[in-house]
């Protein structure tokens, strides 16, 4: 796209397109770290991961301010509108996944000396990777204004949920098997379920990104099956 | 100092200072003319001046009230005719005819009416109108006054009807008025000042007139309003007069400029207040 | 706003294939075809000269006043064409009333300048033009500013209340459309937005188009906006679409300011 006229305006968005990406890697690097440290149970790196959320915390509060500040001096429409209301918004998506992989971390502390852990954590392993992926995907497609690639990142978000799913039978059955597992299992189920919510917010920020590019909304049902909550439902 | 900046300057203060030597040497003439106007004017000026009819020759007394009351009538009668005439004229050119062709060709024309030296009106109104009555009037007077103040009030009308900001028409346009409201109730309101001013101009124009008197109205030693025989005027009156070795002749020629001279000036304050007035709103 | 697009507002005013010309030459306006809601407020804005204006002054033959200028195509007015030589040009420039950029209150008193318009319309006791006088200055939220000084001279009120009272007069007229051609541009912001709130009030009664330079204002005030560059419409849309996500790229550039 041309320049503004005002190019001082053209600085400040590309200050908040980069803060976002710096976000993002941050929040991807969380993700994916905290996955790792948990099926390694390495509890110096979980420690890591719980100090690196506040730099998470600072940015986006200064994405906001940012976007306050040029919403007020600038009065951007059209376009310029949709992409600062898209800053604001991916901002709150990422510090919210920085804050499940913060809670994941923890729970690799509290897990830390429970050697009894199940054959589901392969599952939550592979969650987790393809959360991380969708993560990677949906911020590559901000940074290249990429529609198609935000609605496949969109579309995915399924299989994320069948793998929750599928998680959670397993951790259920562990339990089953043996009431003393139920502490861990417990953990893990959390963490399972932090793992979907950080896809979510994949997905909603490829909803935001597709906002950006097109101008439209994607349709508010998103295709999504999550199993365990209905089969919980149905108890 | 910048040798180039210090030329500038030097520069600067030369036209400058011959700006002002331009200015000192007009008003000097100025000052002068008016002096020698106030001196020999106010040396024999008294209450007889507005009381007396002019005396005959080598008389010791009389005043010029004849003359006075002649040229109220005559620049009277003259704005009366040329007034209505060149207001409307200066209207049609203003408003009706502003993009046409003719407006043009009018204001061409009035222009060179406008400029027109006032003895060859004079001669015109001889021909046209003393000739034909069978001698001087106080009416062909009138009649040349009016045909020198109308140039003077199509011009000022127009200008001042110019000077309307069009925005205002269109306002009164966009509110469904017809054009003659538009005119008479917004356009004429507005440039009323305007208008005003532009017509005490051209009675101080007028009033001080000889030339064309002397074609037409000629003069008249003694008391007539009678608009068909010739009809005593200030500034042939101070044209015979000044002429003449008479003392006291010229005495009164020299009151009779200044009356002129104030009456002028007091319409020219008027008009400055009237315009000033205007503009300040 | 958003069941804008549900219940569809009955068109007021319709321009089918209109071209206009300044004399000779090229056109100031090219085909432009588009419809006025009626009670609806549309917005109309491009750069300069971009015969925003210019469509304004044609929708009540404004352009009639000089010599040379004309207009091809269609205006209709609850369907009956309006550039019809047949159209008698006070009668409807008192259905389409106009209000400018600059404040234009005649030289007469606060009153006058109101009973003046009444009066070329409507023979009335003085009781009822007072009525009317006053209904008409309400309606122009004025009332409360002038009711004590109402024989005073119009050019004696600042420039926002002259505004108001320009829409006054336009409004004490009956007319069922309301032009506005910048009538904010030369105002301070506060009277910018008495001006804004009434153009919000007026709509409830009153068919209203609006030329603006400022974006934010057509985004504030109008239903619909319609953007013109170089003599064309380049894009006619929802206000709230227009200013979020605008369908045409030059529209784009011009409301993000990337213009040129």
């Amino acid at each position: 796209m041309t320049e503004h006229t005002v190019r001082a305006f053209d600085r400040e968005l590309e200050l908040l397109g980069r803060k976002i990406s710096e976000m993002g890697g941050i929040a991807e690097k969380m993700l994916s770290e905290s996955i790792e440290a948990l099926i390694s149970l390495n509890v110096d790196e979980a420690n890591a991961i719980i100090a690196t959320d506040l730099r998470l915390d600072v940015l986006q509060r200064e994405i906001e301010e940012e976007a306050v500040h040029i919403i007020a001096r600038r009065q951007p429409l059209g376009p310029d509108l949709r992409e600062i209301i898209g800053a604001m918004r991916i901002s709150g998506d990422l510090e919210r996944v920085g804050d499940l992989a913060k809670n994941i971390a923890k729970r690799t502390v509290a897990l830390a000396d429970d050697q009894r852990l199940p054959r589901a954590m392969i599952g939550l392993r592979h969650m987790g990777q393809l959360a991380a992926m969708q993560l990677k995907d949906v911020l590559d497609a901000y940074g290249q204004g990429d529609v198609e690639r935000a609605d496949s990142v969109w579309r995915r978000d399924a299989e994320i949920d069948a793998l929750e799913d599928s998680v959670f039978r397993d951790l259920l059955t562990f339990m089953m098997e043996d009431p003393r597992n139920i502490s861990s299992c417990t953990h893990l189920l959390f963490c399972s379920k932090n793992v979907e919510r950080a896809g979510d917010h994949a997905t909603n920020i490829a909803e935001t990104v597709h906002y950006i590019v097109t101008g439209e909304t994607l349709p508010v049902d998103r295709p999504k099956t999550s199993e365990s909550g209905r089969w919980i439902a149905d108890r | 100092m910048n040798p180039l900046y210090a030329r500038r300057r030097r520069k600067s203060a030369i036209a400058m200072m011959l700006c002002v030597g331009a200015t000192v040497f007009g008003l000097t003439w100025l000052v002068l003319i008016l002096a020698t106007l106030f001196w020999n004017g106010l040396a024999g000026f008294t209450l007889d001046v507005f009381t007396q009819m002019t005396p005959p020759p080598n008389a010791q007394d009389g005043g010029l009230l004849n003359a006075i009351v002649g040229s109220l009538i005559l620049t009277g009668l003259g704005i009366a005719v040329g007034a209505p005439i060149g207001v409307l004229a200066g209207t049609f050119m203003a408003e009706y005819g502003r993009y046409s062709k003719l407006t043009s060709i009018i204001r061409f024309i009035n222009d060179i009416l406008l400029s027109a030296p006032s003895i060859i009106i004079g001669l015109f109104v001889y021909g046209a109108v003393v000739v034909p009555m069978g001698g001087f009037s106080g009416l062909a007077g009138a009649i040349a006054l009016a045909v020198i103040a109308l140039p003077v009030v199509v011009r000022t009308t127009e200008d001042m009807l110019l000077l309307v900001p069009i925005q205002l028409r269109e306002a009164a346009a966009a509110l469904g008025m017809p054009r003659s409201y538009v005119i008479k109730r917004v356009t004429w309101q507005a440039a009323r000042t305007g208008l005003v001013t532009g017509l005490l101009l051209a009675v101080a124009r007028i009033s001080g007139e000889t030339a064309p008197l002397l074609f037409t109205a000629l003069s008249n030693q003694f008391w007539s309003v009678d608009l068909l025989k010739t009809m005593a005027n200030l500034p042939v009156t101070i044209n015979n007069f000044i002429n003449n070795p008479d003392p006291n002749w010229k005495r009164l020629a020299w009151s009779g400029a200044l009356i002129i001279t104030m009456a002028v000036l007091a319409l020219n304050i008027l008009a400055r207040s009237l315009s000033a007035r205007s503009q300040s709103k | 706003m958003n069941d804008l697009s549900i219940t569809e507002p009955a068109t007021k005013i319709a321009v089918r294939n209109l071209h206009f010309y300044y004399g000779g030459g090229k056109p100031a306006l090219k085909n432009i075809n588009l419809s006025l809601g009626a009670n609806q407020v549309t917005a109309f804005i491009g750069p300069s000269g971009c015969g925003k204006s210019t469509l304004l002054r044609v929708l009540n033959r404004m352009y009639d006043l000089y010599p040379n200028q004309r207009a091809e195509g269609e205006v209709l007015l609850d369907g009956e064409n309006i550039l019809s030589p047949k159209q008698d040009l006070n009668l409807l420039r008192a259905r389409i009333g106009m209000v400018f950029q600059k404040p234009t209150p005649f030289p007469m008193t606060i009153y006058e300048n109101i009973a003046f318009c009444i009066r070329l319309y409507e023979k009335l006791p003085k009781s009822e033009l007072d009525g009317r006088v006053e209904k008409a200055l309400r309606s122009a939220a004025l009332w409360d500013e002038v009711k004590d000084k109402l024989n005073v001279s119009g050019l004696s009120l600042s420039g926002g209340q002259q505004q108001r009272l320009c829409i006054a007069r336009t409004v004490a007229i009956k007319p069922e459309v309301i032009l506005f051609d910048e009538p904010c541009s030369a105002l301070d912001p506060i009277s910018t937005a008495k001006i804004e709130e009434l153009i919000d009030e007026l709509s409830e009664s009153y068919t209203i188009a609006i030329v603006t330079h400022n974006m934010q204002q057509a985004a504030r005030v109008s239903d619909m906006t319609a953007f013109m560059y170089l003599g064309e419409l380049i894009e006619f849309n929802e206000t709230t679409k227009m200013f979020t996500s605008p369908a045409q790229q030059r529209t784009q550039d011009y409301i993000t300011g990337r213009f040129g």
